[in-house]
């Protein structure tokens, strides 16, 4: 199913809430699924991914404050992530289904680019729904770069590489398209850290005025409350 | 702080009146446990008076338990529906709002979100009361039918039941309606005075007397405010032609923000104005009809100001010599003691007798939220119950005592059985007949308790009965009701046979002293909020004692002989660059706050190198240590608290709570961030990696920083880049915005003060042309925060990766097209209250700030003329003034900016309302509040950063197509929700793509560490400050 067409990202856009939506968990279930067709590196590479976003983002946190509100701050994707290596062989690839699965676990739809990415895609895409994994031919990967509403590009590459990208990135209108790029393709010293799957997500805060119809049974109880 | 047992002393009241006065405002937020000592002794009886008092409120409540009417309708119906239940809460829930929801579709769905999570089954048949068990039976079916009718997807189940859901929505509908309308009907006592009174009469034929209210919302406009003054004079002409002949005459209860849009301390010369000539003619009116008047108490802020005002309504030729206008008192105010003596000494001196009603108080729980929300240095309220309770006998006892009593006549309002014989046995005791107090108790509570007390003694009982339209008192009462409904309350326990009498009967001051402290350690203080960090301080500008002192503080700053001077701080040194520029204050452009340097091209070169020189160094410090200067820098910020307020104002043009809360957060910032960094910083993490090996990481610091901060924050925001930069290992170069560098100018000396090297931090004030570019230019910079416009995000985005280095963090925080979403469950009042304060706070000058309302169509029509009646209340002025609401914008560019647009939309939208400017307007630079309707945020094509509000009205139904239309126009920053209709808050906040949601509030002031602010798309990258992953994005992560 390889569209070189931009409206990729359209698809991708359609899918992205009921994706998000899944939550880290229920993506989890679906992802898990996919594990098996990897080769041994890159499955421990995508199961650690998976492990590392089910300690680190799945949980809505509750954060301490005044009585009467309750404050909860969750993660979300950030909406559609283009994933490619421009660099060739085991370790890149390992790393690619690394950036896919961090990008997927994350709430993200993803767009992979040629044959590498179509591999990686046809392993996912039977586990999850139509258009949260596509793929489109290395001929049409300047223009998804240059499209609207693409949230990120997670990319191996060399220095220059991350540096011309980033460029492009940069000159384009609208949001501020993230690059997360791993240079190190070698030791993999970005991607395989626990702090990167933070690069996917953006964080939200939901404050409730719990009291908004008046009445703070907490509170209350608390007043009450013996020693 | 007095000695409380003196006020027993006959000639304590004979001070002069102004010496009393003193005592009140001291009393706020005292220490609770050193103010209980004082207050215990008052409250304490002999060991012969304990045994008597607890020997009466056993007698009274088995006597009120053997009788067989003893519960209320109400008492019945909170027994069986415990508001510590989740079906208690639900149907206090439907009550409060379903009445006023006009269209089908969002009444059905809120029944169905209300109805269809409770367990109603369980309470069948429990309760002996007949209108309990109807109201039971009703929501179990319309309950069941609601369950059935879905699956847990929210498909229908099958055909049965789609065909049962839609033949049975308008059904239930009218049912709960109905039901609804019965409750009302046991709240309230009739929708009319008239129907009041001759509702009244069977109870006054058992001797009971009343004190009606109008009660409901608290006025947001002008014409509320005087609906709600006719409603009064009404009710005073109907009680006035009154002919049932009593011995006690009703009267009225007033509620003066019911009468005054705008009554709060900021507006006292419009209160002492306005407000007094409007209750002025109901005093008039009532004394002419002999109908005594009483003032009720509200919040806690509102206490001083409500007792100037009664003071010259009482010192007024309309009330000297009629003895009948009284105000209320309540029992769990730390300042309720002086209050009274206070009174007592007034009314000595001038010698008509004040009726004063103690009652314990109703705004308990809110009090306590305030004060935790604002920082404030301890709580106006007693935080056990029993606290309240041993006041309210102190009270009663300084009350009862002879030199009181000839000053004050004291009626005592409780419900609690225990209080009532307590007070009868302390009167007997200090000598007080019958004539000279009363009790009061609510409609529709109590009814056994006083039943049976009228029967025994003929002392006056008098009933506070609320008059009004169901739909419009129901909000109110039922909210008052949950403040006061938790299952500890007396009232349920008495009418509980199932509870001990034993227990009931236990004496506040026994209970008191049992406790391990007099404070109730279960409630923190503001400044403990926080298991880890110290909270900041925000002194109560509604109270003289805080307020006063702090305002003298900030006086010597305010002086245009004191003026600031700063220049760009590289490596420690105040360097002189003589490009100097005058920093005129926003609001008068005339006045000069002070004079800056601007940074030149080699002086930016300079703190490039020298930061850069000082990273190894710096780095390589414990993170603890950074840390400790973080902390540091805070305390700091509070000492110089008073000066930093005054740049805000002088420099920003920000209002006194705006600068209160820009100092606060600041302060947040730093002990947020010290603690985070003391926790992921400090030492390495371990985690396995893909590979199954153990592995140690770090988080470092990246090299040179860049943080460019905006003028609407000019000390926190600019403070919480830096010191997030620095923590982390990071050393700084930083752009403050050229409008405000003379109070960043005072933060980095601060920091530098607070342990951070002179080298690690250096502060290049100027424009982007030669200070921004090059901070955005040089290849040295490893990363930059920068909060302000989008477009000047992407220029710098740009600029960065120009750069031909290997690309850089980039934190931007940017703007946003802020909407806020109302249904039709909503109340308006709170809506108004908190669409006008997101709209028009800090001038619109916020990220978070709203800019578009949408309104379901079906309460447009209420809702909008509301707004527009609130912004004729508004106050735009000098910022530095109480009064004023809404300050000036920052400079000329932003007012033509706004100005523009205004015209604009003048053309091309319909203008709702526009707020006075004061005639002063054209010294600054000062916007006026606008407010337009508009079809479609489409309309709107960029954030306009200011106070300009556009209204749409939307149909229930197409509230998906809505919330589409705002994810489609990029921005993702804030939203507002009002809704009491959780399902559709649910639904709102899983597809809104905001980075900050506030459900039922207004939608500004994030709290650091508690609402993490930011947002995504075009609104920011992420991630949120004063959230727990900020710092990580400061700092490279790296394998030991």
């Amino acid at each position: 199913m390889t569209i070189v067409q931009p409206i990729q990202i359209q698809v991708a856009q359609k899918i992205f809430e009921a994706w998000d939506k899944l939550g880290v968990k229920g993506r989890a279930d679906k992802l898990q699924q996919a594990l098996y067709s990897f080769t041994n590196e890159q499955r421990k590479m995508a199961a650690w991914q998976i492990d590392n976003a089910k300690q680190s983002i799945a949980d809505t946190r509750l954060m301490p404050g005044p009585t009467g509100e309750r404050n909860e701050l969750s993660n979300q994707g950030r909406g559609v992530f283009l994933c490619m290596s421009l660099i060739e062989g085991d370790n890149a690839r390992v790393g690619l289904v690394g950036q896919v699965f961090a990008a997927l676990i994350a709430g993200n739809p993803v767009i992979t680019v040629g044959p590498t990415g179509q591999e990686i895609m046809d392993m996912i895409s039977p586990f999850v729904a139509e258009g949260v994994i596509q793929n489109i031919a290395e001929s049409a990967q300047d223009s998804l770069i240059e499209a609207d509403h693409l949230a990120g590009i997670a990319v191996l590459c060399d220095p220059a590489q991350a540096q011309q990208l980033s460029q492009r990135l940069a000159a384009k209108s609208g949001l501020i398209c993230q690059l997360i790029e791993e240079t190190d393709t070698q030791h993999l010293s970005v991607i395989a850290k626990p702090h990167y799957i933070l690069r996917f997500v953006t964080e939200r805060t939901v404050s409730n005025n719990t009291t908004a119809i008046g009445g703070n049974a907490t509170l209350l109880e608390l007043g009450s409350m013996n020693d | 702080m007095f000695k409380a047992i003196e006020v027993l002393q006959p000639n304590f009241i004979q001070r002069p009146l102004n010496e009393l006065w003193q005592l009140i405002s001291p009393l706020y937020n005292m220490d609770e446990e050193k103010w209980l000592n004082e207050l215990l002794p008052l409250a304490k009886p002999s060991e012969e008076e304990l045994a008597i008092q607890t020997d009466a409120a056993a007698t009274l409540i088995a006597e009120v338990r053997k009788d067989d009417d003893s519960m209320s309708m109400i008492d019945a119906l909170l027994l069986e529906y415990s508001l510590d239940t989740k079906e208690g809460i639900l149907l206090m829930c439907l009550a409060e709002a379903l009445m006023r929801v006009p269209d089908k579709e969002t009444a059905d769905a809120f029944i169905k979100d209300r109805l269809s999570v409770a367990d109603w089954a369980s309470h069948a048949k429990n309760s002996d009361s007949f209108f309990v068990n109807a109201s039971t039976w009703g929501l179990l079916l319309t309950g069941k039918i609601v369950t059935m009718s879905e699956k847990k997807d929210g498909t229908p189940a099958n055909l049965v039941n789609r065909m049962v859901n839609r033949v049975s929505e308008p059904v239930i509908r009218k049912a709960m309606n109905q039901a609804m309308k019965i409750m009302g009907h046991q709240f309230v006592l009739g929708r009319s005075i008239t129907e009041a009174l001759s509702r009244g009469k069977s109870y006054r034929d058992k001797g009971y007397t009343y004190s009606f209210d109008m009660l409901g919302e608290a006025a947001l406009t002008a014409e509320d405010a005087d609906k709600y003054l006719r409603s009064y004079e009404q009710a005073v002409e109907s009680v006035g032609k009154d002919t049932y002949s009593q011995k006690y005459r009703p009267t009225i209860s007033i509620k003066l923000s019911a009468l005054h849009p705008r009554y709060q301390v900021g507006c006292e010369e419009r209160v002492m104005t306005e407000l007094f000539a409007s209750v002025k003619g109901l005093i008039t009116k009532a004394r002419a009809l002999n109908v005594g008047i009483t003032i009720d108490a509200e919040e806690a802020d509102r206490l001083e100001l409500s007792l100037h005002l009664f003071e010259k309504l009482f010192r007024d030729e309309c009330t000297k010599g009629w003895g009948l206008f009284g105000l209320v008192v309540q029992a769990y105010s730390k300042r309720a003691l002086p209050v009274l003596v206070w009174l007592a000494a007034l009314s000595k001196e001038q010698g008509d007798r004040i009726p004063v009603r103690l009652v314990k108080g109703a705004y308990w729980d809110s009090e306590i939220k305030m004060c935790q929300q604002r920082g404030i240095n301890g709580y106006p309220v007693y935080t056990r119950k029993e606290s309240t309770d041993v006041s309210y006998l102190a009270c009663a006892h300084f009350l009862l005592s002879e030199h009181t009593r000839a000053n004050i006549f004291p009626q005592f309002a409780s419900h609690n059985a225990h209080t009532i014989a307590t007070i009868s046995c302390l009167a007997k005791q200090l000598g007080a007949t019958t004539e000279e107090f009363e009790f009061q108790r609510l409609h529709g509570m109590g009814d056994a308790l006083y039943n049976r007390l009228i029967k025994d003694s003929d002392i006056c009982v008098r009933i506070y009965a609320p008059v009004g339209s169901h739909k419009d008192l129901l909000p109110y009462l039922v909210r008052r009701l949950l403040e006061n409904g938790a299952n500890s309350s007396f009232v349920h326990r008495l009418i509980d046979a199932s509870y001990p009498i034993a227990e009931l009967i236990n004496h506040p001051v026994t209970t008191l002293e049992s406790r391990k402290s007099l404070a109730n350690s279960h409630i923190a203080l503001p400044s403990a909020l926080f298991n880890d960090r110290k909270n900041s301080f925000g002194p109560n500008i509604e109270i003289e004692s805080e307020w006063t002192p702090f305002k003298a503080k900030i006086a010597p700053f305010m002086g245009q002989d004191t003026q600031w001077r700063a220049f760009p701080i590289v490596g420690g040194e105040k360097v002189a660059t003589g490009q100097t520029h005058s920093i005129a204050s926003p609001y008068d452009h005339s006045q000069t706050a002070g004079q800056i340097d601007w940074a030149d091209a080699a002086t930016v070169t300079k703190a490039i190198d020298l930061a850069e020189a000082a990273f190894p160094a710096w780095s390589a410090r414990p993170a603890t240590e950074r840390a400790d200067c973080l902390d540091k820098m805070a305390d700091l910020m509070e000492e110089n608290y008073a000066e930093l307020m005054a740049l805000c104002h002088r420099e920003a043009g920000k209002t006194i709570q705006d600068s209160i809360d820009e100092v606060r957060e600041a302060v947040d910032f730093c002990r947020y961030y010290a603690q985070q960094a003391r926790s992921h910083f400090a030492n390495p993490t371990r985690y396995t990696d893909f590979l199954g090996q153990e592995k140690q990481a770090k988080l470092n610091g990246r090299g040179v920083f860049t943080c460019i901060s905006p003028w609407n924050f000019p000390l926190a925001i600019f403070t919480g880049q830096v010191v997030a930069a620095l923590v982390v290992g990071n050393t700084v170069v930083a752009k403050p915005a050229e409008q405000t560098s003379l109070i960043a100018s005072r933060a980095v000396e601060m920091l530098h003060q607070a342990g951070v090297p002179t080298d690690v931090l250096h502060l290049l004030p100027g424009d982007g042309a030669t200070v921004g570019a090059p901070l955005t230019s040089d290849k040295r910079i490893a990363g930059l925060a920068f909060t302000g416009s989008t477009g000047t995000a992407q220029l710098i985005n740009r600029t960065l990766a120009a750069r031909g280095v290997a690309p850089v963090p980039i934190i931007a925080e940017t703007g946003g097209q802020n909407a806020m979403l109302v249904d039709s469950t909503s109340l308006p009042e709170q809506v108004v209250r908190d669409a006008v304060r997101s709209a028009f706070a800090s001038a619109g000058q916020r990220c978070s700030a709203l800019r578009v309302l949408f309104v379901q169509a079906d309460i447009a029509d209420r809702v909008i003329p509301m707004i527009k009646g609130a912004m004729a209340e508004q106050s735009v002025g000098l910022p530095y003034l109480h009064s004023t609401d809404v300050g000036p914008v920052i400079d000329k560019k932003a007012q033509k900016m706004l100005l523009d647009h205004i015209e604009y939309m003048k053309a091309n939208a319909k203008l709702i309302a526009q707020t006075d400017l004061p005639d002063f307007a054209e010294k600054g630079t000062f916007v006026a509040p606008t407010a337009f309707e508009i079809n479609s945020i489409d309309q709107l094509t960029d954030e306009k950063f200011g106070p300009i509000l556009h209204v749409v009205r939307y149909k229930a139904r197409d509230l998906d197509k809505i919330i589409d239309t705002i994810n489609n126009s990029g921005f993702g920053l804030t939203m507002g929700v009002h809704s009491r209709n959780e399902t559709t808050c649910a639904r709102i906040a899983s597809r809104a793509r905001v980075g900050n949601l506030y459900i039922n509030r207004d939608q500004v002031g994030a709290v650091v560490g508690v609402q993490p602010f930011g947002g995504q798309g075009l609104s920011g990258t992420g991630p949120k400050a004063g959230g727990p992953h900020y710092l990580q994005r400061f700092a490279i992560e790296q394998d030991l």
